[in-house]
C-alpha cells in the first residue's frame, strides 16, 4: 500500500462517528414497519406449448368470421342490364342473290371483250392480214 | 462473506433479526461516508435511516453477483444527493464551516485531515470514487458500478484523484517542514 493510500486510510479511520442509541432504535422500528417489496414475477409467464396452437387457431378463426361477416354486409354491386334495341329502328333486310350482284361485272367483262374483238379485226384490215 | 450471504437470505425470506445484523455491520461505515457528503450530522442519520429502510424494502432486486456493499452505497449516495438537493432548494448555497459534519466529528490534529482536503479540491463524484476504492477496498469495476460510469472514467479520475491529493500532501510536509526548520 503506498503513503497516499494509507494516509487516506487512516484519515477515514479518524473520522470519529457513532450511531447512537435513538437512531439504532428508529432505524429497528421503521425496519419492523416495512412490508418487502416481492421480487416482481415475470410479465409474461410460462405458457405450455399447446396455448401457442390454440391461440393460433383462434385468432385464424376470428379472422375469417370477420371476413365473412364483411362479405355478407357488403352491398350487392349493381346489375348492369343488357337490354334488346327497340324495334322501331330501321334495320335494312340484306337478303341478295350473289348473282344479281355480279352480273354488272360479267356484263361489263363482255362488252370489253368484244371491244378487244373489233379493234384486233381493225389493225389486221390495216396491215393486209385478213382471216 | 457466506455468513453475509446467508443474513442476506434470511432478510430476502422476511427476517427482520438478518437484516438489523447487517445494518450493525455496515451503520458505522456507512454513516462515516455519509457524513462527508451531508450538510450535517442530522441529515447524514436521516440518509443513513432511509438507506437501511430502502435497502430492506428492495431487498428482493438485490443481486448477489455484486457485493452487497456496492449495493448498499448506490443507496446510500442516492438519499444524501436527494438531501443536498433538498437543502439547495430550501436555503440556498448555506455551507456553514463551523456546522460542517466532518470537521466536527475529526480530532484536532497538526494536519488536516486528507478527506478535508479531498472535499475542498475534488468534485462530490471524484471524492466518492476516491472514498470507496481506499477505504472501502473496492474494485474499480465496483467504483464504477456505484457511481454509474464506466470503468475507464473511473480510473482516470481516481488518477486525477490522486495526483490532486498527493499535491496537497506533499505541500503539507514541505510546509511543516519549513516551520520546524523555522
Amino acid at each position: 500500500m503506498d503513503k497516499l493510500a494509507r494516509q487516506l486510510r487512516e484519515d477515514a479511520a479518524n473520522i470519529n462517528v457513532e450511531v447512537s442509541a435513538e437512531l439504532d432504535d428508529r432505524i429497528r422500528a421503521s425496519l419492523h414497519g416495512i412490508t418487502p417489496e416481492r421480487a416482481r414475477e415475470s410479465e409474461a409467464p410460462q405458457r405450455p406449448r399447446s396455448t401457442w396452437w390454440a391461440s393460433s387457431l383462434t385468432g385464424i378463426a376470428a379472422v375469417t368470421i370477420v371476413i365473412v361477416l364483411l362479405n355478407l354486409n357488403q352491398p350487392e354491386p349493381p346489375v348492369v342490364l343488357i337490354t334488346t334495341p327497340p324495334g322501331n329502328i330501321f334495320q335494312p333486310q340484306l337478303i341478295i342473290n350473289p348473282a344479281v350482284m355480279t352480273a354488272p361485272l360479267r356484263k361489263e367483262l363482255e362488252n370489253l371483250e368484244a371491244d378487244l374483238k373489233k379493234a384486233e379485226q381493225a389493225v389486221r384490215k390495216e396491215i393486209g392480214l385478213f382471216p | 462473506m457466506t455468513d453475509e450471504l446467508d443474513l442476506i437470505d434470511a432478510a430476502k425470506s422476511g427476517s427482520v433479526i438478518a437484516f438489523t445484523e447487517l445494518v450493525r455491520s455496515y451503520r458505522e461505515r456507512l454513516l462515516r461516508f455519509l457524513l462527508t457528503r451531508c450538510e450535517s450530522y442530522a441529515d447524514a442519520e436521516d440518509a443513513l435511516q432511509d438507506t437501511f429502510i430502502n435497502a430492506y424494502r428492495y431487498l428482493q432486486s438485490y443481486d448477489s453477483r455484486w457485493r452487497f456493499s456496492t449495493w448498499l452505497y448506490r443507496i446510500a449516495i442516492r438519499n444524501a444527493a436527494r438531501l443536498q438537493t433538498d437543502h439547495v432548494a430550501e436555503l440556498g448555497e448555506l455551507r456553514d464551516e463551523e456546522s460542517d459534519p466532518l470537521k466536527l466529528c475529526i480530532a484536532d490534529s497538526e494536519c488536516e485531515n486528507l478527506w478535508q482536503s479531498a472535499r475542498r479540491l475534488l468534485s462530490d463524484e471524484v471524492y466518492t470514487a476516491m472514498w470507496l476504492r481506499y477505504v472501502e477496498d473496492m474494485s474499480i469495476k465496483d467504483v464504477a458500478v456505484v457511481l454509474d460510469r464506466s470503468n475507464s472514467w473511473t480510473k482516470v479520475n481516481l488518477l486525477r484523484g490522486r495526483r490532486a491529493l498527493e499535491a496537497e500532501l506533499n505541500r503539507d510536509q514541505q510546509t511543516n517542514e519549513s516551520e520546524a526548520y523555522g
